[in-house]
């Protein structure tokens, strides 16, 4: 029995797992540790990718599903710490343009507030590129529902962010 | 669908890049858990238990062969007790036709007992009416 290329997943996948974890977990850490829990299941479980079309599709799932977890484990027990950790963490990579730095620390913040539902699918569909049937298809809802909550979470992000988008554009 | 202006601005955001030194890190700890995994599936499979068995015994084998011989003594006696001591039922003959006798006469004697018992237990059970105090009082000074 052959076991998963485990580079091959690593080099295709895990630049847009640890995006997406980290935009769930707003913590490295967590992020390191979920990845970490992702490729040792692939490891332990060689058939878990056998007759799967979209790996990409099927590693979200599993990345989702973990994070979930997670931030069950945790629930109000460590609000402290995450309350610290979203201030400290950066999601995007900072540029030369000290307004865009701004407006991206904000965009950061504002996606923090977002349920994580909706922080998902708003994830998956700008930064993945993912449509809402593969975004349904990853995260096992109705293409309906990601498309609801992908507009419900945009227009929050509008609202926060509008005096600054405003400003700099 | 088309993206607006606003999601456009949101799209062209460069998330941050995973840290280089992860990737060595988590293949390395996913292979050895892989391998270790690999290890316990194959210490419960029935093939490499003679391999296994021979490792465990080979460092010491007068001690096992010593222990072998002891434990095989140990049966060979107590099959050998057990062969020549007869059993209860055995030892036991059939009763003579006196205490045959006597048995069944202890027999119907328990019987009618039994059947007096029973009688009066059921006299007891029958609720029992309150006399009137007179009578009760004839009772009692008889």
């Amino acid at each position: 029995m052959r076991g998963p290329d485990l580079r091959r997943l690593y080099d295709e996948h895990a630049q847009p797992l640890f995006a997406f974890l980290l935009n769930l977990t707003r913590d490295e850490a967590d992020t390191r540790d979920l990845l970490q829990e992702i490729f040792i299941k692939l490891a332990r479980n060689p058939d878990l990718l056998a007759g799967v079309r979209d790996e990409r599709a099927f590693l979200i799932r599993l990345a989702h599903n973990a994070a979930i977890d997670l931030m069950r484990r945790r629930g109000t027990r460590d609000k402290t710490r995450e309350q610290f950790a979203a201030e400290t963490f950066s999601l995007f990579a900072s540029g030369a343009d000290p307004d865009e730095n701004t407006f991206r620390i904000a965009l950061a913040e504002a996606l923090g507030e977002l349920p994580p539902e909706q922080r998902a699918v708003v994830h998956l569909k700008l930064w993945s590129g993912l449509t809402f049937e593969q975004i349904a298809s990853a995260l096992d809802i109705p293409p309906n529902t990601a498309a609801s909550r992908y507009r419900y979470g945009l227009d929050k992000l509008r609202e926060r962010l509008r005096p600054l988008y405003e400003e700099i554009k | 669908m088309n993206l607006d202006d606003f999601e456009q601005k949101l799209q062209r955001q460069t998330l941050r890049q995973i840290p280089a030194e992860w990737r060595a890190e988590i293949l390395a700890t996913a292979g050895r858990k892989s391998k270790a995994e690999g290890r316990k599936q194959e210490w419960f499979r029935p093939s490499s238990l003679v391999p296994r068995l021979s490792t465990i015994l080979w460092p010491h084998p007068t001690a096992w062969a010593g222990l072998a011989a002891v434990w095989i003594l140990i049966l060979a006696v107590n099959l050998s007790i057990r062969d020549k001591s007869p059993g209860v039922a055995e030892k036991s003959t059939p009763p003579s036709p006196e205490v045959i006798v006597e048995l069944k006469q202890q027999q119907r004697l328990l019987a009618e007992l039994m059947g007096a018992h029973d009688t009066r237990d059921a006299d007891r059970s029958r609720p029992s009416v309150p006399s009137p105090r007179s009578e009760r009082a004839e009772i009692l000074a008889a």
